[in-house]
């Protein structure tokens, strides 16, 4: 099979989930990347189609379109991020396409993929016939996989005679440099399940004990108890530490997508909370209960 | 300047949802969020522009009363007017929906047709980009706030990290919104039904046409995790989770 | 709105509330903002509510978001000379038109939000409802197969979901089949009661629920409501009947009272220095004071003392009038919380237990027990949790 990964670039730089589709397309057979803004390209495993088209731009599924007519590919992957899915839901007008998914195989010449669905509560076991685009969640295969030697081909977007139809003008950056919690080795996380605000500082204390930082699910950004920097999920960053302790989070798929620390330990009331099947150590609890007990044991420990 | 707003609905998730192999049945639907985001961003577009808002709600004949709370809602909230669209039969693949949609959108003349940039049961594609492609026009998802001003239309689009990028869009175009510029506006019971008696909703029946290409094997519950879950009082889970993070030797 | 219609839509919400017609007899004294919990937080204290009602400066109001710094405590209602009712139709007539305006504080707007859906605010499934009943080593009968039954036993939503307030439910049902009483509950048929959002101003919603959980009371065949949620009580008791429900409808410190003489054959010895907290809805709004202190009284070891503040002058937990949902919202004006000052007080007069009969109270002091640290010094019980501790310590 043959498979063509779009490669995402943001403000000039590859995105991991590039390497992480590499990845993927590794496992199924032949596969080249194809990047239509400038970036250094260099470390992508494999062939590499270069367009410097300027910043991706949701038109640029015209570009993606010449490059399916010229090499044929069986399979296109996406990752299933803001300005990859632009692309990826256009084309998907005349090609199959099963989205949010985390595992993709071939079989006899089709595309079987598996979906993460309805808030993570659901697979759903897709067959695609090709040509067909899958878009991927974010963590599903490992970036490292996707890293080689890229042996680049650049094509000058004029030989390729399409237009632009929507204009990028610039990037708008969060106003205060914050910490980057992508980067930190311990990030406690908070969801709905913190109740009021007043418990965010109990949840910035225990963090401070275990040489973490703070982070929060969706909701609570959206309710501006932390920073847009502070997000953890598909719109907002992807944790890749040691620990992920998320307090009163259920697990939205959204949300779990950036969960790719190493270790993740989940409190919730809900036994069934989705958040659970991606942890490793589970504790049925009220957080508002927990925290404070769990705050003073270990200023105990710290202090003691 | 006329605008519309796709509002859809989906499974309910606080009810229990039935999953057998080759169908889910779930409890009862509600209108999914990102497209009363979607709505919610029509109506502020009205009010800083006076444009004209137009809600299209989309159902099947299973689920068709569902809609009504939603629909109502926008009218409460001020759209002008109000399509229920009733398809022929369910249908996971958007493809189907964006093409019997593009049908019926074609001659309505929107400058901009807004929608939700995805929803719980979208795994069989995205409707905004399919739709915009059956239509012909520019479109672009991830956006969080729309401003018209001089003929030019500016939409900031999020990319994740806090990080966004301002496009310029010509218009008439498709527009995909994660969240609208503020929270969603609150309406009281009274306000609700009010609208949902005096709403004027155009009852349209679309057909949805066959597309091939995808199709589902199956449907499944996650397998129990492997997971260690400990329960117990505050202070017993305490101790047992301090001890999980000393063998991590974060403590 | 603009403020004419503001006042227009003020007043005619005003004008069905009974007794409102004081309204203009206010002399603007300032009892009610130096009797308010959250008086000192604000600058439009129910008396100047009122002069901005009466110089047409309504929106002004709405703005400073005073109409949500209330829990509904009744103490300025209670000690109006006017008699001017502030915490039924005063507040929730104002808080009405910030609803309409559709900006209340999100948790709040949530909370009604989820009551609307799913008849309870916690957005669970209201097929989830009695739940609980699987949880008890008892069986908890439902009226649906029971058809007939002398009390039907209200949970509300609190006493149905919430973590802790379960465990009160679930208390006072053992008492009862202890007691052998013949009651029943509702089961997934039970919806909200609804006296928080009437004191949250939505009406509308109020009505609704009303109008429904009627409805369900006229299937079965019952004499008696009886509940231990002190809002439950009060909705039932006072708002109900303009809907057409008129059966007597006991609290359950009232169903202790009545059955004391049995449970006095049950109890051990407890060795606890009590208090009790007046709840807002079953002391100050309801009037009854004397029950539950004669049951805790006739719990043979317990000492018992009396706070400063008590029966129509104790302080409110907070909870009410949808205080719950609007937690953040009043830290963000206030230093300390009503519930703070209150279990600093029951530890300050040598509590080891501060018995409360409202289940609002329970959650709303125990979390205040973690702020002042007062936790492991002090504990809350609803009084049916600590009868139920005295009989199984026989």
């Amino acid at each position: 099979m043959k498979v063509l990964v779009f490669g995402e670039v943001v403000d000039g730089t590859i995105q991991n989930i590039t390497y992480e589709l590499v990845a993927c397309a590794k496992k199924l057979g032949e596969y080249l990347t194809l990047v239509t803004s400038d970036a250094d390209v260099s470390s992508i495993d494999g062939r590499v189609i270069k367009v410097n088209a300027g910043e991706t731009n949701p038109w640029h599924y015209k570009i993606v379109e010449k490059v399916i007519e010229r090499e044929n590919p069986d399979l296109i992957l996406f990752g299933n991020t803001s300005s990859s899915v632009d692309i990826a839901s256009q084309l998907s007008a005349k090609l199959p396409v099963a989205t949010s998914v985390y595992e993709v195989s071939a079989e006899n010449g089709e595309v079987i993929v598996k979906s993460l669905s309805y808030g993570g509560k659901i697979i759903v076991e897709l067959k695609l016939t090709t040509p067909a685009i899958a878009v991927v969640n974010v963590g599903s295969y490992n970036a490292e996989d996707g890293k080689g030697t890229a042996s680049v081909e650049e094509i000058e977007i004029d030989e390729l005679g399409v237009r632009d139809g929507i204009e990028f003008l610039g990037y708008i950056k969060p106003e205060e440099e914050d910490v980057d919690i992508s980067k930190a080795e311990v990030v406690v996380s908070v969801g709905r399940g913190i109740g009021d605000e007043t418990n965010i500082e109990m949840a910035e204390e225990l963090a401070e004990l275990l040489g973490g930082v703070v982070a929060g699910s969706r909701p609570i950004i959206d309710q501006g108890w932390l920073p847009k920097t502070r997000q953890v999920g598909r719109s907002g960053k992807t944790v890749t530490g040691k620990l992920y302790l998320a307090l009163g989070i259920s697990g939205a798929t959204e949300h779990v997508e950036g969960v790719k620390a190493k270790n993740v330990i989940a409190v919730n009331t809900d036994k069934t909370a989705p958040i659970f099947r991606v942890s490793r150590l589970g504790i049925v609890a009220d957080v508002n209960e927990l925290l404070p007990t769990l705050v003073d044991k270990i200023r105990e420990i710290k202090e003691g | 300047m006329k605008i519309c707003a796709i509002l859809r609905l989906v499974p309910d998730l606080v009810e229990e949802i039935e999953v057998e192999e080759n169908e889910i049945i779930p409890f009862r639907y509600m209108p999914n969020e990102r497209d009363e985001h979607a709505v919610e961003e029509a109506i502020i577009l009205k009010e800083k522009t006076g444009a004209e808002v137009e809600v299209i709600g989309i159902a099947d004949s299973e689920n068709e009363a569902d809609l009504d709370e939603g629909l109502g809602m926008a009218a409460a909230k001020g759209a002008d007017k109000l399509y229920k669209v009733v398809l022929d039969r369910p249908t996971y693949k958007r493809c189907e929906i964006a093409k019997a949609l593009a049908d019926f959108l074609s001659d309505k003349n929107y400058d901009l047709i807004l929608t939700g940039i995805q929803a719980i049961d979208s795994y069989a594609g995205n409707l905004g980009g399919i739709l915009a492609r059956y239509m012909d026009l520019p479109y672009i998802g991830g956006v969080v706030e729309v401003n018209v001003s001089n003929g030019n239309t500016i939409v900031k689009k999020e990319l994740g990290g806090g990080l966004l990028a301002e496009y310029k869009l010509p218009l008439p175009a498709v527009v995909s919104v994660v969240s609208a510029e503020r929270p969603l506006k609150f309406v009281p019971f009274t306000k609700l039904r009010q609208a949902m008696k005096k709403a004027n909703i155009e009852e349209v029946e679309l057909e949805l046409p066959e597309i091939e290409g995808v199709e589902v094997l199956k449907y499944e519950v996650p397998p129990e995790p492997e997971i260690t879950l400990i329960e117990g009082d505050v202070e017993e889970v305490a101790d047992k989770l301090i001890e999980a993070l000393k063998e991590l030797s974060i403590l | 709105m603009d403020v004419e219609e503001m006042l227009e839509t003020y007043f005619e919400r005003i004008n069905e509330i009974p007794n409102s017609d004081k309204f203009i007899q206010c002399i603007q004294c300032g009892t009610c903002g130096g009797s308010c919990p959250y008086g000192m937080g604000t600058l439009f204290t129910p008396r100047r509510m009122i002069l901005a009602v009466r110089a047409g400066i309504v929106d002004e109001v709405l703005q400073s978001g005073a109409q949500w710094l209330c829990t509904s405590c009744f103490t300025c209602s209670l000690r109006c000379p006017s008699q001017i009712p502030i915490t039924d139709a005063v507040i929730p007539a104002l808080r009405e038109l910030s609803l309409l305006e559709g900006n209340p504080p999100e948790e709040l707007a949530a909370a009604l939000m989820n009551i609307t859906r799913y008849g309870n605010s916690f957005r669970e499934s209201p097929r989830k409802r009695d739940r609980w009943i699987k949880e008890v080593d008892f069986e908890v009968p439902l009226i649906s197969k029971k058809k007939k039954a002398e009390y039907l036993f209200i949970t509300e939503c609190f006493g149905a979901y919430h973590r802790r307030c379960k465990e009160i439910t679930k208390a006072f049902a053992k008492l009862m089949d202890l007691l052998g009483t013949d009651y029943a509950i509702l089961g997934n048929e039970e919806r909200c009661i609804g006296d928080l959002v009437r004191l949250c101003g939505e009406f509308g919603l109020f009505e609704d629920l009303a109008e429904k959980n009627i409805r369900v009371f006229e299937k079965y065949e019952f004499s008696k409501i009886v509940t231990h949620d002190a809002h439950a009580y009060n909705a039932l008791l006072r708002e109900y009947p303009r809907f057409g429900f008129k059966k007597e409808v006991v609290h359950h410190t009232q169903f202790l009272y009545n059955n004391l003489e049995k449970l006095k054959e049950m109890f051990g010895k407890l060795d606890y220095t009590v208090t009790y907290h007046d709840s807002c809805y079953v002391g100050r709004r309801n009037g009854i004071y004397e029950e539950p202190r004669a049951v805790i009284k006739a719990i043979p070891g317990v000492k018992f003392v009396e706070m400063k503040r008590i029966k129509e002058n104790a302080l409110c937990c907070g909870g009410g009038g949808g205080g719950v949902w609007l937690d953040s919202f009043i830290k963000d004006h206030i230093k300390e919380r009503p519930a703070e000052s209150r279990v600093k007080e029951a530890a300050s007069v040598g509590a080891d237990v501060l018995v409360t009969a409202c289940t609002l109270d329970v959650p709303m002091f125990e979390d205040a027990l973690k702020v002042t640290g007062l936790e492991g010094q002090l504990e809350v019980k609803d009084i049916s949790e600590i009868i139920l501790e005295a009989i199984e310590n026989s």
